[in-house]
């Protein structure tokens, strides 16, 4: 690393006031219980938990961080290997719980190649093995003395896994399955922990049994040599490599050339074989399947709220420390304006300040109605279940405890991931200049996360599903069939009101807020509905209102998520007067904010009047900005994320923002150790250094 | 080495086929309209003579450079820079041959700043003597030079900076020195480890006119300062420089920090066209026309909106090109036989890529339109007419805001809607993403810059209303003035325009909205004194309306007059026009409808209008792309290329090309070893910490 600087540049210092006296002022000035909004927010025990861990990680010299943005892609790989590999050593010494392994991983901030097999491979033995294979894999799986992936997605097919082209053909003469790849579409592509790390892989392909094709099904392959490592015969397998982000994973293909395995290599659970007969067993209950998807959905959207802490916790504080030309309407003799004071800045991170709260709790609601379901569906395990069909498309809309609940999970999943997503671009931008820098700490971070917009469903194909479960609704309460739920509830009471008009006061009632809402998205259900029922339009052409319809109907469970949330004893009990109050702040800042941006569908559903979204954007979006302000700082300070995590100069909590940028340009950056001969027709680049090609 | 994989194909129907059939069943003719967007400046032309040149060249192949850590990927920057300016003199090549050449390496040239703003800066504010000294030192790349004004605690605001340069009247010298470490110079390119000189802007300090011991800043100048040895390369004593280190993008970019302490240059360092200090008594004299400072920025925003464009276009090519290639799902109202269905004809799909396929002519007519004002204006202002500099500024600054925000959140529109491979290397659109984000923030924050426009419009108001029955001073206080009388002789009424119907009524509705929401904040910030804080938010929408506006109006003009529009494509154009014009209303809706810009029952139709549109367009959409000409080369994508080996290409990337696959790891967790067979303990990994 470069020597360094002189002992004129050390004792410099950033002009005044200082970063850290900012934000102490930013602190003073704000009398929030911030230990105690902390806790409401993670619980007493997760925050003790990201102490222990914090300790335990950040003295380790191989989780060191400083050189991930700069590592060529090889060495990265090889860096979060070994990151991987202390982290499990970590674990088995210390014994930890998954609760403790996953936030070490949350605070490590990068995938690592065991990322795939301690999650998916894991669960899918668990969940789809029999008994059997529970012992031949799981129980090795679980000690790591084989490594695996989950192997769906292929070159060729993503979201549509019945495209799948991968074939899985039954020879009932020696009672093994043929894995093959016809095409060249088939490789497995993507598939995380595969490319250079794993020696086994869920493989799902097409069962065929006799000429006949069973669907997509799970079968576990082993792929490379248990000693060499290397490929087995006929399997071709590698990293696809370099990507936008999350180059730190080898995301892998897998191609078969007739490839043979026993006959318990297929997962077996749900449905199997017949070793003997070569009979198909259906399986039992199909929904435990998606079940697993709809807790995998609900998980994005309770970190949603996390991620998107991440970015606006780096760039309000940044606002704060970072000032900017003088007031236009100040004394001349003012010294420069805090960048976090202008509108300008606020109307882009306060409003995602409010969403990261708002995510947050409604991911809580999420997964709290998750458990609920999980706990009733077990009770009610019913013979009648095994009438319905496979995959979320067939359901039933009020005859099935589960179809609710999936409904949301895809909604909220798209909504609360494309905020996320989106939300860190937009604190990356706020960051000025600076923000593009590796140090802001937000670009690499948003590169990541960005995957998660695709995955586990794209945000796009989700929202049919929705708009497909409210329209089954719409069509049960005009029938007199509708479930006891919340979606009917709010159909029921748009058709009803529909003739008479609302008349919310969205400007002063905040149930009136989450009512507008509600009837905004009934609207455009039964608008829906009228398109496709009545004037029997194509699905396809229908797509862009059910994406409209979807968003609608998600931010409205945000806002009735959130409304609950601030409205509810345990907070009121949790958090003293002042500190509630700015938490109805943020709610409304939040609904008012959406309401605003999606102004013509509410005053075209008649929710709202024109007048009344001209007063929310002149005057009452503004108020509240002004209101929650001088609160910015605690409030992104209560989400209590470590400095070591955060890994920013821009977000540092003490403040020192140009200390550190100034030091990890000079001192960390291999760049400054190269001395290089700039003039063109001198070949060599560096000065005493040969010509060489670099490719 | 061969193996299985080799005889795999696709399934079918491949690529290739997928878009034979797609350029047929379009009549556009390609070579005629890619002739009418690309030829009049000889851009056509010269792209196809210089591609092959580079294709030639092993150093200029893209196809490892994604797995490079930065200094090796700065190295090759580097070598490749010099390489092209070499070619440049074996082939003669003119300045825009080899801007060509640098557009299609697709690498941010770490002699950009020297070829650019480090030599413009000696053209526009170095005396004549000052020229004629140090020009043919640049030309002839005796030296090499860089702009150094950012500091890491200032950027927009130059008044705000902080290193100064002190005149020592003893010695006749001026003195560099950054008090502050906030004053240390931050961002500049070129800088970092590649230029001897550069351009440095520091506070002026001059001794105050009878006391001699105290200082007055006269603001920030200009000095040319050599800042490394000729010879070792090593910045000079008092003077420490470096590279600032990865960020999002530019990756083959050394931006710089630099500190000076007590340094010492000599009075000709200041660069004095028009300021000027007087060795002998230290006096400053000012510049006569402080606004001619203005005509480089203004120029790179021309520039930069004009280049959106093709920035744009790249990204809408591979969005096309590979969303028409790739099924998924049958259509739900099918009978389930056929193959699945090209995403393409999702309108979920549509509704991403075809407005910005759309964005791409209208971001062409403007730049255009952009390029013709700022030579009027650039003429007069030779004649000594200063008039139209303040809306050429205005226009300029508006339109950079709005044109790189459409073209970087274009980019990333489509990738996404790629789906799962537009995260991977091979879809082309990741170095294009990371090296144009910061295009919003450069030359202007996006953010920042719309505040001039409002400023100006609220004045050219201001002057409308005073006396709005006289006849305005230019076309802008004209429209101003109409408006304010028809606001004094009518009610509330319905929109009169009918945009669903008439091309030009769409243009008076966008002309309309902006009027109003200027007649608005005029009324907020003149009538009412609201506080400029609280009208920022304001002042950005109007900015954005007044932008649109001219995006809509210069589109329209230019399909209406242009006659190099070929026949082939005119009603597709048009479909296009509206596509453009529509989109954008229906997601502005409100603001239209407040101020009788549109109707409501046109805005409620406002959605299927829109995607008729898309239905129109998109049988034509291959080929509309195709007219952009983007070569292979630079798309650089597996998903994007022409011929349509989507799955051949991107298996040939991660199998061949990719170097991770030449290594064997070690999973095991309970040995340290990472490579297999290295019997490296792991120390390896750890000594380079």
């Amino acid at each position: 690393m470069p020597s360094p600087p002189p002992d004129w540049v050390k004792a410099l210092k950033p002009s005044g006031p200082q970063g850290s006296e900012l934000l102490a002022q930013e602190r003073a000035q704000s009398n929030i219980n911030i230990d105690k909004l902390s806790e409401l927010l993670h619980t007493k025990e997760a925050l003790d938990r990201q102490q222990k861990m914090l300790s335990l990680l950040e003295p380790e010299k191989v989780f060191d961080k400083s050189q991930n943005h700069t590592l060529g892609r090889v060495e990265r790989l090889q860096r979060s290997l070994a990151k991987a590999k202390r982290l499990q050593q970590l674990a088995e010494e210390n014994q930890w719980s998954m609760e403790e392994l996953h936030a070490a991983n949350e605070l490590i901030g990068e995938p690592t190649p065991y990322g795939l097999h301690a999650s998916m491979f894991l669960v899918t033995l668990r969940e789809q093995g029999s008994p059997e294979q529970h012992k031949l894999f799981l129980e090795r799986a679980a000690k790591y003395e084989i490594i695996g992936c989950y192997a769906q997605t292929e070159l060729g097919h993503g979201s549509n896994v019945r495209g799948l082209e991968t074939t899985a053909i039954w020879n009932q003469e020696d009672q093994t399955f043929t894995i093959n790849s016809p095409t060249l579409t088939a490789s497995k592509w993507w598939i995380g922990s595969l490319g250079r790390t794993a020696n086994h892989a869920v493989v799902m392909a097409q069962l065929f049994i006799g000429g006949k094709n069973f669907g997509p099904h799970p079968f576990v392959v082993q792929v490379r040599d248990l000693k060499t490592h290397q490929p087995l015969e006929n399997v071709y397998v590698g990293d696809i490599g370099p990507k936008f982000g999350y180059n730190t994973m080898d995301n892998g293909f897998l191609l078969f050339n007739n490839v043979k395995i026993p006959h318990i290599n297929m997962l077996a659970r749900f449905s199997r074989i017949e070793k003997e007969t070569g009979k198909y067993i259906r399986p039992a209950l199909p929904s435990l399947v998606y079940g697993t998807l709809t807790w995998v959905r609900s998980n994005i959207v309770l970190q949603s709220g996390g991620v998107l802490a991440r970015g606006v916790t780096i760039a309000t504080r940044y606002a704060a420390v970072r000032r900017q030309f003088q007031d236009r309407d100040a004394e001349p003799s003012a010294g420069e304006n805090q960048v976090l004071n202008y509108k300008m800045v606020q109307v882009r991170l306060l409003p995602l300040l409010a969403s990261m709260y708002a995510l947050h709790f409604t991911g809580r609601g999420m997964m709290k109605l998750y458990q609920e379901n999980q706990s009733r569906m077990k009770a009610a395990a019913s013979p009648g279940q095994n009438s319905r069909g496979p995959g979320p498309e067939e359901l039933r809309a009020g005859a099935d405890l589960l179809a609710d609940l999936h409904a949301t999970s895809c909604g909220l999943k798209a909504l609360a991931s494309t905020t996320a997503g989106e939300g860190l671009e937009v604190c990356r931008r706020a960051c000025g200049g600076h923000g593009y820098s590796s140090y802001s700490g937000i670009g690499s971070y948003y590169a990541d996360y960005l995957p998660t917009l695709t995955w586990e469903g794209d945000n796009y194909m989700l929202t049919q599903q929705v708009a497909r479960y409210l329209l089954k609704s719409a069509r049960a309460v005009l029938s007199g069939k509708a479930a006891d739920n919340d979606t009917s509830r709010i159909l029921k009471t748009y058709l009803d009101r529909r003739d008479k008009g609302a008349s919310f006061d969205v400007l002063e009632e905040d149930k009136d807020i989450v009512e507008a809402f509600a009837w905004r998205t009934a609207h455009l259900t039964f608008e829906a509905l009228k398109h496709r029922d009545a004037e029997k339009r194509s699905w396809n052409s229908l797509l862009v209102d059910f994406w409209r319809l979807s968003t609608a109907h998600s931010q409205y469970l945000v806002v009735r998520n959130f409304y609950e949330a601030v409205s509810s004893p345990e907070l009121a009990q949790a958090l003293d007067p002042e500190t509630k109050t700015l938490m109805h702040a943020l709610f409304r800042l939040y609904a008012l904010h959406t309401l605003e941006r999606e102004a013509a569908e509410f005053f075209s559903s008649g929710a709202v009047t024109v007048r009344q979204i001209t007063l929310t954007r002149t005057t009452a979006v503004m108020k509240l900005l002004d209101e929650i302000r001088p609160h910015a700082i605690s409030l992104v300070d209560a989400w209590a994320i470590p400095d070591w995590q955060l890994d920013s100069s821009l977000g540092r909590s003490d403040g020192k923002v140009y200390e550190d940028l100034f030091r990890r340009a000079s001192q960390e950056n291999p760049v400054n150790d190269l001395v290089f001969d700039p003039y063109p027709w001198n070949a060599a680049i560096l000065k005493n250094e040969a010509p060489k090609s670099k490719l | 080495m061969p193996d299985f994989t080799d005889k795999l194909r696709p399934s079918q129907p491949d690529g290739p086929t997928t878009l034979a059939r797609e350029r047929q069943q379009s009549k556009i003719s390609v070579d005629e309209l890619s002739r009418h967007l690309l030829s009049s400046d000889g851009f056509l032309e010269r792209q196809a003579r210089v591609l092959p040149i580079l294709q030639r060249e092993p150093m200029l192949s893209k196809e490892k450079q994604q797995n490079l850590s930065r200094p090796e990927r700065f190295k090759l920057g580097l070598a490749r820079a010099k390489l092209l300016r070499r070619l440049t003199d074996q082939h003669q090549w003119s300045h825009e041959d080899y801007k060509m050449a640098e557009y299609l390496v697709d690498d941010v040239s770490p002699y950009f700043l020297h070829m650019e703003m480090f030599v413009t800066t000696i053209r526009e504010q170095a005396s004549e003597a000052q020229r004629a000294y140090w020009l043919p030192l640049i030309e002839e790349w005796k030296i090499i030079g860089a702009y150094g004004q950012t500091e890491l605690g200032h950027g927009s605001n130059v008044r705000g900076l902080e290193l100064e340069a002190r005149w020592d009247s003893r010695t006749k010298e001026f003195v560099l020195h950054s008090p502050t470490l906030t004053a240390s110079k931050w961002w500049n390119g070129s800088l970092g480890r590649i230029a001897n000189h550069s351009i440095v802007v520091a506070q002026l300090l001059l001794p105050k006119p009878g006391s001699p011991d105290q200082y007055v800043s006269h603001g920030p100048h200009p000095f040319i300062v050599q800042v490394r040895d000729m010879k070792t390369h090593q910045p000079l004593d008092g003077v420490v420089i470096g590279d600032i280190g990865p960020k999002y993008g530019y990756v083959t970019m050394d931006n710089a920090y630099m500190l000076f302490d007590n340094f010492r240059i000599p009075h000709s360092a200041m660069l004095c066209r028009y300021s000027s200090v007087n060795p002998e008594t230290g006096a400053y004299t000012k510049p006569e026309q402080p606004a001619l400072v203005y005509g480089s920025l203004t120029y790179v925003r021309a520039n930069i909106v004009h280049h959106a464009r093709l920035v744009l276009a790249r990204a809408v090519t591979v969005a096309v090109r590979y969303t028409a290639i790739r099924r998924q799902f049958q259509d739900r109202d099918s009978d389930k036989s056929g193959p699945e269905m090209s995403v393409l004809d999702y309108p979920t799909v549509q509704i991403r890529i075809l407005p910005l396929l759309a964005t791409t002519f209208a971001l062409h007519y403007t730049g255009l339109a952009m390029r013709s004002v700022y030579q009027t204006t650039r003429n007069d202002v030779e004649q000594g007419d200063f008039r139209s500099l303040a809306h050429m500024h205005s226009m300029s600054s508006g339109l950079k805001s709005l044109c790189t925000m459409l073209a970087a959140d274009g980019i990333e529109t489509c990738r996404r809607a790629l789906g799962g491979h537009g995260f991977g290397g091979g879809s082309g659109l990741i170095q294009l993403n990371n090296d144009y984000l910061s295009k919003p923030t450069v030359e202007g924050d996006n953010w920042m810059i719309t505040q001039q426009v409002a400023a100006y419009l609220i004045k050219k108001m201001t002057a409308a209303a005073k006396s709005p029955n006289t006849p305005g001073a230019d076309k802008t206080e004209a429209g101003f003035k109409d408006f304010i009388r028809n606001k004094q002789s009518a009610g509330q009424r319905q929109s009169v325009h009918d945009v669903l119907n008439r091309d030009q009524d769409i243009v008076k509705s966008f002309g309309l909205r902006a009027t109003a929401l200027a007649y608005d904040v005029y009324e907020q910030r003149v009538l009412k004194k609201q506080s400029w804080n609280n009208l920022l938010i304001q002042l950005h929408k109007l900015s954005k309306a007044q932008s649109q506006s001219i995006l809509v109006a210069t589109f329209y003009e230019a399909l209406s007059t242009d006659n190099t529009l070929p026949n082939s494509s005119k009603d597709i154009m048009w479909d296009l026009y509206r596509l453009f014009a529509l989109h954008t209303m229906e997601n502005e809706g409100y603001e239209f409808f407040r101020c009788n810009a549109v109707s409501q029952a046109d805005l409620n139709n406002l959605p299927a209008r829109v995607q008729d549109l898309m239905a129109r367009i998109r049988p034509h959409a291959v080929k509309l792309v195709d007219s952009w000409m983007i070569p292979d080369y630079l798309l650089d994508s597996a998903l994007g290329r022409y011929d349509g080996r989507v799955y051949e290409d991107l298996y040939n990337r991660a199998h061949r090309l990719n170097p991770l696959n030449s290594i064997t790891f070690n999973p095991n967790y309970w040995e340290e070893e990472i490579v297999k067979g290295s019997g490296d303990n792991g120390s390896g990994i750890l000594s380079k910490l």
